[in-house]
């Protein structure tokens, strides 16, 4: 029997099957409607007009007030517990369906109330993993109240379709195994669920699960008098017997497993393990009683799964599975027909379970008792070992390896990665079976993906538990070969390590000659958690200190200053607790650096820089301190140095799509487009939000001169995220380049009535426009207007006319020559004493043009070659910028732009072959079997 | 905008283009096919559910079912579906379901499907589902008793009555009466006598006979949707009434 598909298929299977007293059918849908009686409703009475229908619905005077809020257009009330209630709703920009949670509202009245509501579904929202419903967004009605909203899982959930599921325990066990993963990502966050049941697994439209609900129960429940008086939280039946004594503070990762375990035995008994006739007798014997057997209940269970039923439903939390991930990796073995690792509680355990009760006589019987007890053990052991070991062996130490990602191009290399895949074959074999494979026929995006779900679809034609991927780069004459091996259930990384070497085969086969015995001993270690990078971190394992990283953590991803101050306050708290935490110490620089972006502060900028290098001289591979590193270098303007922090961030932790996006950014800075769009074009496959990246890349061709791919890229950015002015700016200025100046104009005149408050960009181009085409008036008009309103002065625009150099060179035009030269003269001087330095391409070239203004030719000239030095690499808006006048009529300036535009149509070349590189690798990895 | 439409909704122009006799008839006149095409491409959106509820029921795997019903109406859309000469064609569910059982006969439509994959995609299940979710339950003796063509025809019946219910919703939401609607749908098929306009009255805080009258206004509005669904699927409107009591039928206990 085929049942997820009854999910949607047939909907729920009710086991009660009372008729329609009615009509005698009985099938239902929605609100206990009869099915037979909505066909026959009002039959031969069909007289009525849209008129009278709207007449009789006016009059009742009930206006619908809360269809709308925030973004979001309520389609239908679908749930209604004790303190929230659930709506179908549509948003409004996106058409997207969600699922829509908020207090009810005489639940608001306290602000606190309402403020632990936020602050606990803004942790939840951060959870990511593919079986967590994820939150889209949090926010708040015009009332005051928090809302969230959610993916709307289409598939109904677990209780609904439990009765349909019993006949199938491998179906509930894949499912369960999922469950677990999720919950397990859920607890490394720090997150505990507090109430998982049945009834809070959804199932999306292919039957996938979806846990929801992380830590939120208390919020959105319809908990009863009884258990709200007792304060508890959570559903009997389903909750440990600890969570129903005591204080919810001393609640653990375990009491998740215990509820895991109840929903197992509820799915394949038919019922939870425990019932009663009201909440508190079912409570009360989750606490005195050991759970029942499985197949006291249900016959011919499996044995193993009664094993594992039972151990997650131990009343002592520390007998049941020590964590998620060894209950989720037990569930996976039965799946693939290994053994399980639980045992039926062994001899031992039940002597101290005893001994806790009769502690005096226990005492004198202990020293009797322990020898015996601990060789019956280890004979049990050891022959089940030997039965199920050369089963298991193969499967446990499998590596599936991906191409490697060569840093140097942006492509993915299959070649090397096969090398090491034959090489670490024969190496680890000398050790024991395994199975190395090579998934050579793949995307092009997995060479050294972080993403997991990339990672999700390698694991999947790989049946491995492993995947091995990284990078290679020339450094020097060396080659750098990055490699990480991930948990290719959890994407979860278990090892890196980077070893230089000559780049000649035999050089290679040397270096990659100590990989085997590491990873060997990773692949038999039985638990993965402590090998993590945040297994090590004290920050990450000391309970107070891990809330503070992670609120830290998510308030530096917040707009405001306010936030980012309260985000550095958090993380200094965390690193009070826990000097040694490296992540700590690597956000606590992201934030200062975060800071810093909105007001400058050479004290925090210092102070990132510090907190940066302290958490790489804690934890060397740790891909966020690297990252954050290459923020404050970055800012620094040290745009080299910082490419080397992000390449370094990809070796530790792989590419995704911020790292990418940043690299990309990085190489404009360094006046490398063809490079830069090697990484946009990644960071543009993992865009969580599409059109994210496709102005930049836009950008990059222009400098390349490509007008015809720059032009595509803008309509893509236009026309995906239309709110955003990138796309149209860039058509825009592809046009002024062009010399089409109406065309120009007309672009910003049907886009600039969108205009947002603090995006000065769309004044930007149409003051430039009227700059080049030298409309005078217009153009002063328009700078003064910016200069008022945007202290930035247009640094960073499009070809970096700040605003006090188009007033000065105006005010020339304009025949007020002297007040012309003081501006410019002034304008420079700011510019010479920066306090971000003179460092970049723009910034030599923001001085060339004011120096050209100020008819200080050679120096001028000079500049602009130590502006393509640099990296500027833009050869057209010299020749429209009026700031460059005064050399139009120089032999030298000519020179100039012609030799950058032949370094320009070189760069333009390379670039072509590497996109038709990549594009030949994508034409190949898109043929799998 | 709906101003013109409830005079006779029958003929109303929103169900105009996509019925199955004006899709018939334009192909019998020989006008443009795309247009007919796509006029049965909605009708096969909305009348996926039966098709996908009649393979689970089969026995197909939840990918296997998906993709086939993908597949089918892939082949309904670009294949000879509407050209066929058949007495059935009169009604769309008819001619749907004859037509699916032909196509899993294919066994080379079988295999090609396999094959495929799903990659002929018409819309994603998620956002199919998302848009338009059923709330049917039937009870769990039925799971093993009822055929194939009755789950068919129960699941077709259902889509009818959720359609029309949700269309129902949409004119009260449009009228600002979502509330109401919430409120009364609840009564509508609950006989005058169980209804407790006092409840109803104290809940909403209006008073008795308006909700009186708009409870029967709902109803009747309610009657004239679903009429329209049901005609949209015929060939002859004047057989709704039959296609009524074949899909009441197919819900009584005791058939098939």
């Amino acid at each position: 029997m085929n049942l997820a598909g009854l999910t949607d298929s047939l909907a729920a299977w009710r086991s009660d099957a009372a008729a329609c007293p009615e009509c005698g059918a009985n099938v239902e849908v929605g609100h206990g409607l009869c099915l037979g009686c909505l066909l026959g409703i009002g039959d031969g009475d069909d007289q009525l007009t849209g008129e009278e229908f709207r007449a009789a619905l006016s009059a009742v005077a009930v206006a619908d007030t809360h269809w709308r809020l925030g973004n979001y257009e309520v389609l239908e009330e679908i749930g209604r517990g004790g303190m929230g209630v659930i709506y179908r709703a549509r948003q409004r920009h996106s058409r997207r369906i969600v699922a829509l949670k908020r207090i009810l509202s005489y639940h608001s009245d306290s602000r606190e109330t309402l403020a632990r509501f936020r602050r606990e579904t803004e942790a939840a929202a951060s959870l990511d993993h593919p079986h967590i419903l994820p939150i889209y967004e949090v926010g708040e009605s015009d009332d005051g109240v928090p809302y969230f909203s959610m993916k709307y899982a289409s598939g109904g959930n677990l209780q609904e379709v439990s009765p349909a599921l019993r006949a199938d325990p491998r179906e509930i066990v894949r499912l369960i195994a999922k469950v677990t993963r999720a919950v397990q990502e859920a607890h490394r966050q720090g997150i505990l669920h507090r109430d998982l049941k049945p009834g809070n697994i959804l199932l999306d439209g292919n039957g996938e699960p979806l846990v929801t609900d992380f830590g939120l129960a208390k919020w959105l429940d319809a908990s009863s008098d009884l258990t709200r008086s007792l304060t508890i939280f959570g559903t009997p039946g389903y909750i440990a017997p600890e969570q129903a004594e005591g204080p919810s503070a001393e609640v653990t990762a375990s009491a998740d497993i215990y509820s895991i375990g109840a929903i197992l035995f509820d799915l394949l008994a038919g019922r939870p393990p425990f019932l009663g006739e009201h909440a508190l007798a079912v409570i009360r014997q989750a606490s005195t009683n050991s759970a029942p057997k499985l197949r006291s209940l249900v016959r011919h269970a499996d044995r193993d799964l009664e094993t594992v039923c039972a151990r997650c439903l131990e009343r002592e939390p520390q007998a049941r599975y020590a964590s998620a991930a060894d209950l989720a990796e037990d569930l996976e073995r039965w799946l693939e027909g290994r053994s399980i690792v639980a045992r039926p509680l062994a001899f031992p355990t039940r002597l101290s379970r005893w001994s806790r009760r009769k502690p005096a006589l226990a005492a004198s019987l202990a020293g009797l008792f322990l020898l015996g007890g601990v060789i019956l053990v280890r004979q049990l052991e050891s022959r089940r070992l030997a039965a199920t070991v050369l089963a298991n062996q193969e499967a446990t130490f499998s590596i599936a390896a991906l191409p490697l990602l060569d840093l140097d191009q942006g492509t993915p290399d299959p070649v090397l990665a096969e090398a090491i895949t034959i090489a670490l074959r024969e190496d680890l074999r000398q050790l024991g079976p395994a199975r190395v494979t090579l998934l050579g026929e793949t995307s092009p995006f997995w060479a050294d993906t972080a993403n997991v779900d990339d990672l999700r679809e390698a694991n999947r034609s790989s049946h491995s538990r492993t995947i091995l991927t990284g990078s290679k780069r020339v450094v020097g004459d060396k080659l750098r070969i990055s490699l990480r091996l991930l948990s290719a259930g959890t994407g979860e990384p278990l090892f890196a390590r980077s070893v230089e070497t000559s780049p000649d085969p035999a050089a290679i086969r040397g270096a990659l000659q100590g990989l085997a015995r590491p990873l060997h001993d990773i692949l038999n270690a039985k638990d993965w958690s402590a090998l993590s990078i945040r297994g090590r971190d004290p920050g990450w394992r000391d309970e107070r200190a891990r809330e503070f990283i992670v609120a830290g953590r998510q308030l530096m991803f917040r707009d405001g200053t306010a936030n980012l101050d309260r985000s550095i306050r958090c993380l200094e708290e965390a690193i009070k607790l826990q000097p040694k935490s490296a992540s700590a110490h690597a956000y606590l620089a992201a934030t200062c650096g975060g800071r810093m972006h909105l007001q400058w502060d050479s004290q925090l900028l210092a102070r990132a820089e510090h907190e940066a290098r302290l958490a790489l001289a804690l934890e060397p591979e740790l891909p966020d301190a690297h990252r954050s590193l290459a923020g404050v270098l970055g800012q620094k303007e040290e745009f080299a140095a910082a490419v080397q922090e992000q390449l370094r961030a990809i070796e530790t932790g792989g590419a995704e799509e911020f790292v990418c996006s940043l690299l990309g950014q990085t190489y404009i800075s360094l006046g490398q487009p063809a490079r830069a769009l090697q990484w946009l074009g990644l960071a543009r496959h993992w865009a969580s939000r599409p059109g994210d990246y496709d102005a930049l890349i836009g950008n990059c061709w222009v400098q390349l001169g490509d007008d015809a791919r720059a032009e595509k890229a803008f309509r893509r950015a236009a026309e995906l995220q239309p709110q955003a002015s990138d796309g149209w700016i860039g058509l825009s200025f592809l046009r002024l380049l062009q010399g089409q100046f109406a065309a120009a104009r007309a672009i910003v005149a049907a886009n600039q009535s969108e205009e947002k408050g603090s995006d000065t960009h769309p004044a930007e181009i149409a003051a430039q426009i009227a700059f080049f085409e030298r409309r005078v008036e217009e153009a002063e008009r328009l700078y003064r207007a910016l200069a008022e309103r945007d202290p930035h002065n247009g640094i960073g625009c499009w070809a970096e006319v700040s605003y006090d150099s188009a007033l000065g060179r105006l005010e020339q035009m304009a025949n007020r020559e002297a007040a012309g030269l003081t501006t410019l003269r002034e304008a420079r001087a700011k510019e010479l004493h920066s306090p971000s330095g003179v460092h970049s391409g723009a910034d030599f070239y923001r001085l060339a043009a004011l120096s050209a203004s100020l008819g200080e030719k050679s120096v001028a000239l000079d500049y602009l070659n130590n502006a393509v030095e640099a990296g500027w690499s833009d050869a057209r808006s010299p020749r429209l910028d009026p700031r460059f006048d005064s050399l139009r009529d120089d032999d030298r300036f000519r020179e100039f732009l012609v030799k950058l535009s032949a370094r320009i149509d070189f760069m333009r070349k390379a670039a072509l072959e590497q996109s038709a590189v990549f594009a030949a690798h994508r034409a190949a990895g898109a043929v799998k079997p | 905008m709906a101003s013109d439409e409830a005079k006779d909704v029958e003929s109303s122009s929103r169900f105009h283009t996509t019925r199955w006799s004006v899709i018939l008839s334009s192909l019998e006149q020989g006008e443009d096919k795309t247009r007919a095409r796509v006029a049965l491409s909605h009708l096969c959106r909305t009348y996926w559910r039966p098709v996908f509820a009649f393979l689970c029921r089969l026995g197909y795997s939840i990918p296997d079912a998906q993709d086939l019903t993908q597949d089918f109406f892939v082949m309904i859309l670009n294949g000879n579906f509407l050209e066929r000469a058949n007495p059935e064609r009169g009604r769309f569910r008819s001619l749907l379901l004859t037509s699916l059982q032909h196509f899993l006969k294919d066994a080379h439509a079988k295999r090609t499907a396999r094959k495929r994959g799903g990659e002929v995609e018409l819309i994603s299940w998620d956002e199919w589902m998302a848009e338009a979710p059923s709330r049917l339950t039937v009870p769990a003796q039925a799971l093993e008793s009822w055929s194939p063509e009755r789950i068919f025809d129960v699941r077709w019946a259902a889509t009818v009555a959720e359609r029309s219910l949700r269309s129902l919703q949409e004119e009260c939401a449009s009228l600002g009466r979502q509330r109401v609607f919430d409120a009364l749908q609840g009564a509508l098929i609950a006989s005058r006598e169980e209804v407790s306009y006092e409840a109803l009255s104290r809940e909403l805080g209006v008073g008795v006979p308006e909700l009186r009258n708009a409870l029967h206004r709902l109803r009747q509005r309610y009657r004239q949707l679903l009429r329209s669904e049901v005609a949209a699927t015929m060939e002859n409107p004047d057989k709704v009434d039959t296609e009524l009591r074949y899909l009441v039928a197919a819900l009584a206990a005791g058939g098939h």
